[in-house]
């Protein structure tokens, strides 16, 4: 431990931040969708292996960064949709098993699909130029692009935010959180809420696979250990609840990252470890609320 | 502490959130007679079921089982002391035949993680559970998977269930709802019958059913304890009339 | 959720003559296909995969099946059975029924400590938080490659003969090594028989049947929970410790999330909740894995489909379907 410093201590809690921003987009997707449909998600990682592929398949054809950033996450927001009103909507009603099973099911159709098209290996992703290079945040040089996944991230948030406080239809999403019966109750039309709320879901978690891309290449493979990982940031935060969400995911990245930098081998299990911890003392999660476990 | 009390409730409290179901409630069960909780729609009666037999926890206060503090207890504790619960909506073990049902909540008692002997091998269970449908008038229906039952025959069955664990103390949630007249004499007559040998408590909507055959009652109103008396006291009583009439009473 | 858990399958009329007869018969009829199986089947090596896999559905079905209880993370007790069974024999040198016995005893284990934190949750957190666990002990024997080879696998599980009172086997042989493991195979369906037609087993029912209800009956529902995922954890043990006498190695894949979702599929496929759709359902996969293979490398997607059409349209699974159709 002689070179750690103060220096690469902060440097390392950035890591830890913005690698955490990516879990934070996943588990408010999983969130969302488990919420509102009681579904968990288990394409989910699926579905931010298919958002990376996009995005690095419209940067090959020369599409823009930006444009890439934006379209990837609508063409798999649009999949999203498609999948709710055919495979999963015949399931409402049947048990919360069935959805669960659907789509594990799913993502292993989605896994081999981008293996027919993309082959088995993987791909580097270029970093956008504008993006390149670091810049001094004060404790050290921090690259410029991982600043930006936080800060992309943050923005997503504030939307998202402002969309569910201030938009009759976040209210509905709001209230369809707190109790899936409320909704029902107040006779609103109830599958066109989970049908947007699924679509956004899978969006978020493409655009969690395009913002990762530059930082870690893409592999069919690379949406499994991030779904376990997903789930662990669920747990943590407590299932539903998106304000758990969105700490539990920062404070798993930065668990992760200073594993790395302290025992470097213990890093992958670490946030297992933390999940237990938190399973032991606090079973239904930070934010949770026992009655949406059962 | 009287020895004719078998449960008691100190000033228990339920909150769902910002939401007071129940407000602090004390009040007092004889054992071997029936007492009957009543009240309109939204009284917290439900409320006050579930926190008698340990499905809810109250917010504060206490719950007091033969003098023993009980409060916060697992429902499962309940059952071994002898509280068991009857549900408003009927819930049998609908695939497994009349006869297994009752069996297995008598077994319950007995054993759960014996994984090594033949179920059949347990025979005083078996006859027990004979008896019990002999006696909540299901004996022909025995090898009938619950689930094919009448709706009446299943909540007889529903109480088969509930007398095969020997309860010293049995809670029926509205066990007639949904009945024809017919079948809701026939199971007020075998309520009636059982409380000869045990405890029993009642919630009831529909105060009429319960005047004739209840020695005490409990009135709640916007959860909060109304009247608690004789019925020909809570017959007289106007603030239960003018709640009742208020709500069009049955 | 408690009720319709698993399927809301309709209650049917008792079973009669001779299915009812065949029900009590279960164990022995199993027994009975599984010694008959490689007869029909020409392929020995592909045959004794199916046995091991289908007991390590049987396994789960236990648990999924009998309880309703969904579990993503039985990779991690199939595997770490798999693990103690090769290290006993690798690395220790240990005989044959010694690396078995650590099998059964390292699925048990994994199953006692994943089982012990997965069961503070409730309802759908079960299947995530199994599966993050299981994706821990992955991590864990990656890890450890001193122990378990790491990322290469664990190589050198030999055995050549099954000495057993005096009479020696020649494992090497196919066939031989068949009978061997189907053996096994045989007591663990007994075993499981025997559970399901004990009070315990009556227990497990009732709690799938109506939670509530058991709860209220005095049944302590999480420690049935418990219990059932170890006994679980010892038949995915067993399961382990015979893939790695099948195999002669251990590959670290065995504890990754798509082997805990192999279970799953195998079971659903072959009908959960069945005596024998495990079997059909390791049979079908497995089959299918093969036949598909020669024509395309891209056989998950065959598999995915078949998985998602079953889930859609025959919740029953195949041996299920088949069972209730024999009832009508």
């Amino acid at each position: 431990m002689a070179g750690l410093t103060l220096q690469l201590l902060g440097l390392q809690l950035f890591t830890g931040v913005a690698l955490g921003a990516l879990y934070v987009l996943l588990a408010v997707g999983l969130s969302l969708i488990f919420g509102m449909l009681t579904v968990v998600n288990f394409a989910h990682g699926a579905f931010y292996m298919l958002g990376a592929y996009v995005g690095m398949w419209l940067l090959m054809h020369g599409v823009n960064f930006w444009l890439a950033l934006a379209l990837a996450p609508l063409a798999v927001g649009l999949l999203g949709l498609a999948v709710e009103r055919t495979l999963i909507r015949p399931l409402y009603g049947r048990g919360i098993d069935y959805p669960l099973l659907l789509t594990f099911g799913l993502s292993y159709i989605i896994v081999e699909g981008v293996r027919v098209v993309f082959g088995n290996t993987g791909y580097p992703v270029d970093t956008p130029e504008i993006l390149q290079g670091a810049v001094n945040i004060g404790v050290g040089y921090f690259p410029l692009y991982r600043l930006f996944v936080i800060a992309a991230t943050a923005v997503i948030l504030l939307a998202l935010w402002l969309f569910l406080e201030r938009t009759s239809f976040g209210l509905i999403v709001r209230a369809g959180a707190r109790d899936p019966q409320i909704v029902r109750i107040l006779g609103v039309d109830v599958a066109r809420v989970w049908l947007i709320v699924f679509g956004l879901g899978t969006a978020l978690a493409a655009l969690a696979g395009v913002l990762a891309a530059p930082l870690q290449g893409v592999i069919p493979e690379m949406g499994g250990p991030i779904l376990a990982e997903a789930f662990v940031v669920t747990v943590v935060g407590g299932m539903g609840s998106l304000v758990g969400a969105v700490l539990a995911g920062l404070l798993v990245g930065v668990v992760v990252s200073m594993t790395s930098l302290f025992a470097p081998e213990m890093s992958r299990v670490a946030i297992f470890a933390l999940m237990a911890v938190v399973l032991l003392i606090k079973p239904q999660g930070f934010f949770g609320r026992a009655g949406l476990m059962s | 502490m009287t020895a004719d009390v078998i449960l008691r409730t100190r000033d228990v409290a339920k909150r769902f959130g910002k939401f007071n179901a129940l407000n602090g409630v004390s009040a007092e069960f004889r054992r071997n007679v029936i007492t009957s909780i009543i009240g309109p729609n939204g009284a917290g009666k439900s409320t006050y079921f579930n926190l008698l037999c340990g499905v809810l926890r109250p917010s504060s206060g206490t719950v007091e089982f033969e003098g023993r503090d009980v409060t916060g207890m697992p429902q499962h504790r309940f059952a071994h002391m002898g509280v068991v619960k009857s549900y408003q909506i009927t819930t049998v073990f609908p695939q497994l035949c009349a006869h297994e049902n009752v069996r297995l909540a008598a077994q319950a008692r007995v054993t759960t993680f014996d994984m090594w002997r033949p179920r059949a091998s347990l025979k005083s269970l078996i006859e027990t559970a004979d008896r019990v449908l002999e006696r909540v008038g299901l004996a022909d229906r025995r090898d009938r998977p619950a689930g094919l039952l009448a709706h009446g025959e299943q909540r007889a069955l529903e109480i088969g269930i509930a007398l095969a664990s020997e309860p010293k103390l049995l809670l029926l949630d509205e066990p007639t709802a949904g009945m024809s007249p017919q079948e809701t004499r026939e199971v007020m007559d075998l309520i009636v019958s059982l409380a000869a040998e045990r405890t029993i408590i009642l919630v009831e909507h529909k105060m009429k059913l319960v005047l004739g055959v209840s020695e005490r009652l409990i009135v709640l109103h916007h959860g909060e304890l109304l009247a608690e008396g004789a019925p020909d006291d809570i017959r007289r009583n106007e603030t239960v009339k003018r709640v009742y009439l208020g709500h069009r009473g049955h | 959720m408690t009720v319709d858990n698993v399927v809301a399958l309709r209650p049917s009329e008792p079973a009669r003559g001779w299915l009812s007869l065949a029900r009590r018969r279960r164990a022995w009829l199993a027994s009975l296909l599984l010694i008959l199986f490689p007869l029909i089947v020409p392929f020995k090596a592909l045959a004794a995969q199916i046995l091991v896999y289908g007991l390590y559905a049987l396994g789960l079905n236990l648990l999924f099946g009998y309880l309703g209880l969904l579990s993503f993370g039985h990779a991690a007790l199939f595997g770490v059975g798999a693990y103690f069974c090769g290290i006993a024999v690798a690395t220790f040198g240990l005989p044959w029924w010694a690396g078995i016995g650590l099998g059964i005893f390292g699925g048990t284990l994994a199953a006692a400590l994943i089982g012990a934190l997965a069961i503070r949750t409730r309802g759908i957190y079960f299947a995530m938080v199994t599966l993050a666990l299981a994706q821990c002990v992955y991590y864990l024997f990656y890890e450890e490659a001193g122990w378990t080879g790491g990322e290469s696998g664990l190589t050198g599980v030999d055995v050549k003969t099954i000495d057993l009172f005096g009479v020696s086997f020649n494992f090497v042989d196919p066939l031989v090594h068949y009978y061997v493991i189907c053996a096994f195979v045989v007591a663990a369906l007994f075993a499981l028989s025997r559970i399901l037609a004990s009070p315990f087993g009556a227990v497990i029912e009732g709690v799938r049947e109506n939670e509530a209800r058991a709860r209220a009956s005095g049944i302590d529902v999480s420690r049935v929970r418990l219990v059932t995922f170890i006994v679980s954890g010892a038949f995915c043990g067993l399961a382990g410790a015979l893939l790695s006498l099948n195999l002669s190695i251990v590959s670290i894949e065995t504890l990754n999330y798509e082997t805990s979702g192999l279970a799953v599929m195998m079971c659903l496929l072959g009908g959960m909740g069945t005596f024998f759709g495990p079997f059909v359902g390791a049979a079908l996969f497995l089959l299918l894995e093969n036949i598909v293979s020669l024509y395309t490398v891209h056989w998950q997607l065959i598999v995915g489909a078949a998985f998602v059409a079953c889930v859609l349209f025959f919740p029953r699974g195949v041996w299920g379907t088949l069972m209730q159709g024999l009832e009508k």
